[in-house]
Parts: C-alpha cells; sequence; structure tokens
C-alpha cells in the first residue's frame, strides 16, 4: 500500500478508536439522564464511526483508485489527518 | 451557565458524579472528604469534579486552607431550573 494511504488508513483506524470512546461514554450518560441531547451527541458519534470504518474499506479495497493519483492521496490523509485533531479536541474535553 | 451545566453534567464522563456533588452539597456545604465519604467516590476523583465545577462557577470554595468547605454559588440558586432540567429523567442511584 502507499504511504501516504497507509497514513490516511492510521488516523482514520484512531478516529474509529476515538469515537468509540465517545459513543461509550454518552451512551452510559443517555442511560443515566434520558434526556434528548445526548441522544443527538450518541447519533453524531455512531454516524462519523461509521464513516471512518467506510473510508477504512475503502482504503484497503480501492488500492487501484488511489494508486495512480498521489495528489488524491494527499487530500485523503489530509482531511482524515484534520478530522483527527478535531475528535481529539472532543474527546479531551469528553474525558475532562 | 446553563451551557456549561450540560457540558459538565450531560455532555462528560464524569457527569453523574456531579450531579451527586450538587445535590450532597444542596444540603449542606461538605469539603472534599466528607464529599468523598458522602458520595462513596474516591478522594482524588472528587477533588478533580470540585475543581471543575468551581471553575465553572457552580460551587465556590470557602477558605484556601486544607479542609475548605464547597459551596453552591449564586450563579447556580439563579439557574437551578436548568440544573432541574439535566436531572429531570436522571435515574436514582
Amino acid at each position: 500500500m502507499d504511504q501516504t494511504i497507509a497514513v490516511a488508513s492510521a488516523f482514520a483506524g484512531i478516529n474509529v478508536v476515538l469515537l468509540t470512546v465517545l459513543t461509550v461514554i454518552w451512551i452510559r450518560n443517555y442511560r443515566t439522564f434520558r434526556t434528548p441531547l445526548i441522544l443527538g451527541l450518541v447519533a453524531f458519534a455512531l454516524v462519523m464511526l461509521l464513516e471512518n470504518a467506510t473510508a477504512l474499506y475503502f482504503f484497503f479495497s480501492m488500492k487501484m483508485f488511489y494508486g495512480n493519483a498521489p495528489s488524491v492521496q494527499q487530500a485523503v490523509a489530509v482531511l482524515r489527518g484534520m478530522q483527527f485533531v478535531a475528535l481529539l479536541f472532543l474527546t479531551w474535553v469528553t474525558l475532562k | 451557565m446553563e451551557k456549561a451545566l450540560w457540558y459538565l453534567l450531560v455532555g462528560t464522563r464524569g457527569g453523574k458524579n456531579r450531579v451527586r456533588i450538587i445535590r450532597s452539597l444542596d444540603e449542606r456545604p461538605r469539603n472534599a472528604n466528607q464529599l468523598a465519604e458522602a458520595i462513596d467516590v474516591d478522594y482524588n476523583t472528587v477533588r478533580h469534579h470540585l475543581e471543575m465545577l468551581v471553575e465553572h462557577n457552580i460551587l465556590e470554595k470557602g477558605g484556601e486552607d486544607y479542609g475548605a468547605m464547597y459551596f453552591l454559588t449564586d450563579q447556580f440558586e439563579h439557574n437551578r431550573e436548568t440544573f432541574e432540567n439535566v436531572t429531570e429523567h436522571m435515574e436514582e442511584t
């Protein structure tokens, strides 16, 4: 696999872990508080989780698609990286 | 303050224990040690929650020395309704 796509896959993998942490925290809080706000947070985290899992699937199954397009690979890696930073902040304030 | 209450109680990991701290201090002011005992939570965990709650003006500390008592702020009293809304459907522990 090309290195750039490997980087993008790593980001997507970490994002899945962060989103799993967030989902677990928010589901626990929903069980405690039963307010609609948390249902929204749970839904948000689950969809993002699915989105990252789908991205991972694409990275592994459609290597050919990215193979001859280094600029696409870079864009994909940068997007995953930015999402990682965003989720890192969200996880940090949620764990506090 | 309303948003802080939602964030601190509902959005974060320690929400449940923070509610229990607020309820416990609503009965009467206590220091960190007494709180840890009252709600049966580890002392250091209680200290962390107290810090967060003071930082967001929900609690205030009476004095600086060891064993200082914690009180609910006037600002919290003004927003008590939000607190009631947040914990409305909370399951009793």
